[in-house]
């Protein structure tokens, strides 16, 4: 059975998917901040350290979000192939810098974004290449 | 921004290797099972004899480390470049499932992650 239908609703659910992954990282970056001041020794630091990680509700937050992509993603791949579903899916390496932008004030300079547009053409081409094999139905 | 680059670079590759372990240490696992889930019965059943598995365990305990280390380096840099850097895993999985997976990764794989190195070089030019 062909495998690559683009319905509506596999968009929105691939549109979903790029924008909880976006969720994920800025919850993973924003427990991180409660430790930024924690100079890691061992053991003390290490254990403030994850003290501090597990405290924060983001980090759960952050995995709860893998959780459902997890669940998202199995059943995407359930209904279209992975090399189509991927390159939708990528959009996240841009949506991650731009959430860095508005949510931390990071600063990206120009070089940096052609780096990210290469990774991200590599990473679609990369999908491009699963092979009809690599994927049990 | 309080770490060199080499160290950032060091540990991202970490983090990385340990999931790259994860995912193949999950995959072994899947792949012994060689059950076909078609119902919630069967999905519940696959799930079951999965965490049976000690090299499940052995995958969850790579993803923690590699999670504690990624949190790591999010403390101390900037989100957008760390997540850009990453992006290595997509490498090392290609060598992963090469090597201990028996899997066949064509030209077109390599190219993608040729191109994914240089991107990688690009970003680090500019912390």
């Amino acid at each position: 059975m062909p495998k690559n239908k683009l319905t509506l609703k596999i968009i929105l659910i691939l549109a979903s998917t790029d924008i909880l992954e976006t969720f994920i990282h800025f919850c993973f970056k924003k427990s991180a901040l409660y430790g930024a001041g924690i100079s890691i020794g061992f053991p003390d630091g290490l254990f403030l350290f994850m003290k501090a990680m597990a405290l924060s509700p983001y980090l759960w937050f952050g995995l709860l979000g893998a959780l459902l992509v997890f669940a998202f993603w199995s059943t995407i791949l359930s209904k279209i192939d992975l090399s189509i579903a991927v390159p939708i899916a990528s959009l996240s390496y841009i949506l991650v810098p731009l959430s860095s932008i508005i949510f931390f004030h990071e600063k990206i300079p120009p070089l940096r974004w052609l780096g990210i547009l290469i990774i991200l053409s590599g990473v679609i081409l990369v999908s491009l290449s699963a092979n009809k094999k690599d994927i049990p139905a | 921004m309080n770490l060199s680059l080499i160290l950032v670079i060091g540990l991202i590759f970490l983090s990385s290797s340990c999931d790259t372990f994860s995912q193949v240490f999950l995959k072994k696992s899947i792949n012994s099972l060689d059950i076909q889930v078609n119902s919630i019965k069967k999905a519940i059943r696959f799930i079951l004899k999965l965490i049976l598995i000690p090299r499940v365990w052995l995958s969850f305990t790579f993803s923690t480390f590699s999670l504690l280390i990624w949190l790591f380096v999010l403390s101390r840099i900037d989100l957008n470049f760390a997540f850009s850097l990453d992006s290595m895993h997509y490498i090392l999985i290609a060598f992963a499932s090469g090597m201990f997976l028996k899997e066949r990764v064509c030209y077109k794989r390599w190219i993608g992650t040729g191109l994914i190195v240089f991107g990688i070089i690009l970003v680090s030019l500019t912390k």
